[in-house]
């Protein structure tokens, strides 16, 4: 299942987006099309400033387009009210992000449920002893975030967006704070959720060893996609990247 | 969502201790009051069931059925007669009465055994002494001889059994009993007990045989009867019967209905007392509500990243929103909870104390439903109502947010907030003037309505104003404390809102002290420019009611008195409306005080002057006026006016009083000597000379009285700034409640600050500049708006004889200082947490 992107859980249309105004405008995209296809481990990946980070903004509904036009899954988000797209990412995204992932006050199980608890909707007991045990989380559902170690909460925040079986899962550098080790379980964890339950995921990184994980590496620069990498390999990467200038 | 909420506040109490405190102080204050009021109702209520206890009907004058023009009386005079032996015939033939008997109270004191008069205040006055004719039965007289007999002759006289040691009397002992007309010697023959417990709140209780009691009131009746029913009869029905019977203007009540009766007046009183307090404790609350405003924006910016994440998984700004309004509903659970024990705790131990001193005083003291509902109601609002705008600005961060680097927050111009604060502060200006200077009903609603729109615009302003001020400042405090002075500067300057809040919940506390403080300082100033006018050597007064013609006689009786000059006071039907009517001899009235009026009272001319009351109504000089009193009706020229309000509405000569309203009470008289007298001297020999008769009377020389005058109203303002305490402690706790979460804000730069080698001691230093910055900036506008505000109010007060604002310069070199030092204790704490922080862990904190 790897080069039959017939189903898409996201798509972008000549997607567009400026920062400031007038001399101080800076271009963050630039006519992007993408398309993210389904039970698929996409890596995006670029310089400082090439705008891979606004990519997954403006995709996950985070951020908006200047122009352009994006989806997910069936529903166009662009245009769409705060609120509406605030109920997409509920019921459609899950979110892992580099740092500050999780809602201090709150134990490691209860970060995990939250976006079931906001939505009104019951746990899956089954599913969620399946992503801990996974995860390896089961000692830990009692601890306060202070409590666990990076890698632990990195574990935790992916399992949060596990656990509604979204559409997508947007990730953003998630191993960028962690030791090589502790990234590298993160990352196969990520890999397994794409391999094993059929999970979407797209995850910005700058880390050649890390992109390595993904199907697929859409390569940006200056808000343009500029190469596009399939079953990559971290050397493979590497080569790619010197190439860009880096 | 709540499970949410409750987790965030338990998560992190620290930041929301000093905010409940906030809201606890006034809802303590709340409590503490209600609850002692309604122990003082019920202990009253218990005291009137226990008067009337005994009694089954009472018949007395009729309250509805008063005259308009006999309404009032004079302040002093004993209820008058009304009823005659013939009427008490006439009761006890009514079917079911058991027995009847006359009451008649005597308005006198019980002097002391070792009593000696001095003409001074001190040593005279003492709790009023209750003196009633002896029935002999306890139903009737409400008490029981507890030891010798009861009084038989008319020479012989009980008294009840705590009052007769503290006076120092024994059986068999005389007591001398000063009344209006001079004193009466009894002998002791019994002691008697008050009810159950002989609780008499302090006063002296006496009685004396029906012939003694009515020669010393000089009439010829009673003031009332009480009556007891006979076994069976209901009393309703005698009470009505004995309605037909009785004159007109009496009626015949229950005593079970007249307890209750007496309750709630009491209780109308008590709802004064309530509405009083609760008013400081609203101030309290509405302090208090700055700082909830601030702790909850600063706690939304230091939550930004967590919001943000939460609005990324899919929380909608309004669940946000909600969250933050149920932490606010979480914390006044909590706060009015403590508040109202704390309260209540609090008047239960007052109310044991006052007890140790004046006895039993208050009923059961329990903690009424009012209180309850009060308390968690005003703490509600107040929490919920203050973290609303910060609840609406965190339901707008973006998602967005989550992302960014901590303390990266956007900052908003201020112009909308400046905007608004200058319309709202010229509103507020606006409607204060309109409310002192039109005459408008109600004018304290605009008054109160402007104070606080002026309050909340100069907040707002205050970020703009106060801040750049303190920022201003830096050069100066750069150079005083060197590098710290200069953070210190900056700091306030980064969150000018923050700053101008909390400087502006000081500056509240600080504005209602300074104008209540130029208030009382320029009603001082009213005072001695008023006695600057007196040509009086002596003041006469008696504490325990008019002054006895008596002793005026003998006063002037003296040698070397040149005359003594006397001023009544009785009301009277004027063109039909009922006035105050004082009056004057117009020969010497001018010649011992100049009064304000116009012209002197010695041009009356035998007409009389009025008071501004009845210039607004339309009477003018020239006019005519028909006085209507008991004794008569003349019809006179107004031949001048009274220029102060609020004295007497008519100055009538007192020759021609004494032909159309009889008696009348006199409540002021002056004593003036003739040019070479020895003042001190003559003053021994005229006390000497009242002491065998009136030994109760004063002579006060005018500079005593003057003090006097001074330490009542160091009094009252000494009173309202204790009540305004509790608005100030919360205004400081919001100071070091800013300070404690700046702290916690800048923890990373402290820590940087301390790692490249700034001392604790620095870090100390520079967290209290800030502090003393903010409460000192905040004192200095709360002065200047409450000198304001108190100079306009004392303009508005003219015609009361306020003429001059006297800007209390001593009050505001004590605030200022008190602030600075306040700020240094309010940055305690934050400062010590400030100076602890560990340097590592400073720096590698997160979010």
């Amino acid at each position: 299942m790897t080069s039959t992107p017939i189903e898409l859980a996201a798509t972008m249309r000549g997607g567009t987006k400026d920062y400031g105004s007038g001399d101080t405008a800076v271009r963050a995209l630039d006519g992007l099309d993408v398309d993210i296809a389904r039970h698929e481990f996409t890596a995006i990946m670029g310089p400082s400033g090439s705008g891979k980070s606004t990519l997954l903004h403006t995709l996950a509904g985070l951020d908006r387009l200047t122009a352009g036009q994006s989806s997910i899954a069936d529903t166009i988000i662009t245009g769409l009210s705060e609120a509406a797209i605030t109920q997409v990412r509920r019921d459609n995204i899950g979110f892992v992000f580099q740092s500050f992932n999780l809602i201090p006050s709150l134990s490691a199980k209860e970060n995990i449920t939250l976006p079931l608890d906001i939505a009104g909707v019951d746990v899956d007991p089954a599913w969620f002893d399946e992503i801990i045990g996974i995860l390896g989380l089961g000692d830990r559902l009692t601890h306060l975030p202070a409590e666990l170690s990076g890698g632990q909460q990195q574990r935790v925040a992916v399992a949060r967006a596990l656990v509604a079986r979204p559409e997508i899962i947007f990730a953003d550098e998630p191993s960028g704070n962690l030791d090589s080790k502790s990234g590298a379980e993160l990352l196969g964890f990520m890999r397994r959720a794409v391999k094993e339950f059929g999970q979407t995921i797209v995850m910005v990184t700058h880390d050649p060893t890390a992109a390595s994980y993904s199907d697929r590496i859409l390569f940006l620069e200056d808000g343009r996609i500029v190469d596009e990498m399939r079953e990559p390999t971290a050397d493979r990467v590497l080569d790619r990247m010197k190439q860009m200038g880096h | 969502m709540f499970r949410l909420a409750v987790k965030s506040v338990r998560h992190n109490p620290k930041r929301l201790i000093l905010t409940a405190v906030a809201v606890a102080l006034g809802v303590m204050l709340v409590a503490a009051t209600l609850t002692l009021t309604n122990a003082l109702s019920s202990g009253f209520s218990k005291l009137f069931e226990e008067i009337y206890a005994g009694t089954d009907i009472i018949v007395e004058t009729d309250p509805d059925a008063v005259d308009a023009d006999e309404e009032e009386g004079s302040p002093f005079a004993a209820a008058d007669a009304v009823l005659i032996p013939d009427d008490l015939e006439a009761i006890r033939a009514v079917d079911g009465v058991e027995r009847a008997e006359g009451g008649v109270q005597v308005m006198g004191s019980v002097l002391a055994k070792d009593f000696e008069p001095t003409g001074d205040l001190t040593g005279a006055g003492g709790p009023p002494s209750q003196l009633f004719n002896w029935a002999g039965d306890p139903r009737i007289d409400q008490s029981t001889l507890v030891e010798g007999s009861g009084p038989a002759a008319d020479d012989e006289m009980v008294l009840d059994l705590d009052s007769a040691p503290s006076l120092g009397y024994e059986i068999g002992d005389t007591v001398s009993v000063a009344t209006e007309t001079g004193v009466s010697e009894f002998e002791l023959v019994g002691l008697v007990r008050f009810g159950e417990s002989n609780s008499l709140q302090g006063a002296t209780l006496g009685y004396m045989t029906e012939a003694a009691a009515l020669e010393l009131t000089g009439d010829d009746g009673y003031q009332n009867a009480a009556v007891i029913v006979e076994e069976g009869a209901n009393q309703d029905s005698v009470a009505a019967a004995i309605g037909e019977v009785i004159p007109d203007g009496t009626r015949a009540i229950t005593g079970e209905a007249k307890a209750a009766e007496q309750t709630e007046a009491l209780d109308e009183v008590f709802q004064y007392i309530d509405i009083f307090a609760i008013a400081f404790a609203l101030i309290a609350l509405f302090v208090g509500s700055y700082i909830i405003v601030n702790t909850f924006r600063i706690i939304v910016t230091q939550r930004t990243r967590e919001f943000g994440l939460m609005r990324a998984i899919g929380v909608t700004g309004k669940q946000l929103r909600r969250m933050i309004l149920l932490e606010a509903v979480v914390i006044a659970l909590v706060a009015s909870t403590v508040g109202l024990v704390v309260g209540y705790l609090g008047a239960v131990g007052l109310s044991m104390i006052v007890e140790s001193f004046t006895g039993d005083l208050f009923g059961t003291v329990t903690l009424p439903l009012d209180a309850v509902l009060a308390s968690y109601v005003l703490g509600m609002i107040v929490t919920v109502a203050s973290a609303l705008i910060p609840a609406i600005h965190a339901s707008t961060i973006s998602p967005m947010e989550a992302l960014r680097e901590a303390g990266t927050e956007s900052k908003k111009p201020l112009h909308l907030r400046n905007i608004v604060g200058g319309a709202m502060a010229l509103l507020g200006v606006l409607a204060i003037a309109v409310g002192l200077y039109m005459d408008l009903d109600r004018p304290y609603i605009y008054v109160g309505v402007g104070a606080v729109l002026l309050v909340l615009g100069v907040t707002l302003l205050a970020a703009q104003v106060l801040v750049p001020l303190a920022y201003a400042l830096k050069a100066f405090l750069t150079r005083l404390f060197g590098i710290d002075g200069k953070l210190a500067a900056n700091n306030i300057h980064r969150e000018p809102r923050r700053s101008a809040n909390t400087a502006a919940a000081l500056m509240i506390g600080v504005m209602l002290l300074a104008l209540v403080a130029t208030f009382t300082e320029s009603l001082k100033t009213v005072v001695s420019d008023q006695f600057a006018g007196n040509n009086a050597d002596f003041f006469v007064l008696d504490p325990s009611g008019p002054i006895p013609e008596g002793a005026l006689e003998i006063i002037e009786g003296e040698d070397g008195v040149a005359f003594v000059t006397s001023t009544g006071l009785a009301q009277a039907t004027v063109d039909g409306v009922n006035r105050s009517v004082a009056t004057v001899d117009p020969e010497t009235a001018e010649q011992a005080f100049d009064y304000n009026n116009e012209p002197g009272f010695d041009q009356m001319d035998g007409g009389v002057f009025i008071d501004p009351t009845l210039k607004e109504a339309g009477v003018a000089v020239g006019d005519e006026l028909t006085i209507e009193g008991p004794e008569g009706t003349a019809t006179l020229t107004v031949t001048g006016e009274y220029l102060n309000a609020g004295d007497a509405q008519v100055w009538i000569p007192e020759d021609i009083a004494a032909e159309i309203l009889g008696e009348v009470a006199i409540f002021q008289s002056m004593v003036v000597l003739e040019d070479d007298a020895d003042v001190e001297a003559l003053r021994e020999q005229i006390v000497d000379a009242l002491a065998e008769d009136y030994p109760l009377v004063i002579l006060q020389s005018p500079d005593a009285f003057q003090q006097l005058a001074n330490q009542f109203i160091d009094l009252l303002l000494g009173v309202i700034s204790a009540l305004l305490a509790a608005a100030l402690i919360v205004a400081l706790l919001g100071v070091a409640n800013t300070l404690l979460l700046s702290v916690t804000e800048r923890t990373r730069e402290i820590g940087l600050l301390r790692a490249v080698g700034v001392k604790r001691g620095s870090v100390w230093r520079m967290i209290t500049i800030e502090s003393m910055v903010m409460s000192v900036f905040g004192t200095i506008l709360g002065m200047l708006l409450g000198v304001g505000l108190g100079a306009a109010l004392v303009l508005a007060l003219q015609e009361f004889g306020f003429d001059t604002v006297t800007v209390p310069w001593m009050w505001m070199a004590i605030y200022t200082i008190a602030a600075a030092v306040a700020g240094i204790l309010a940055a305690i704490w934050p400062a010590w947490r400030a100076s602890r922080l560990d340097i590592l862990k400073a720096i590698a904190t997160d979010g």
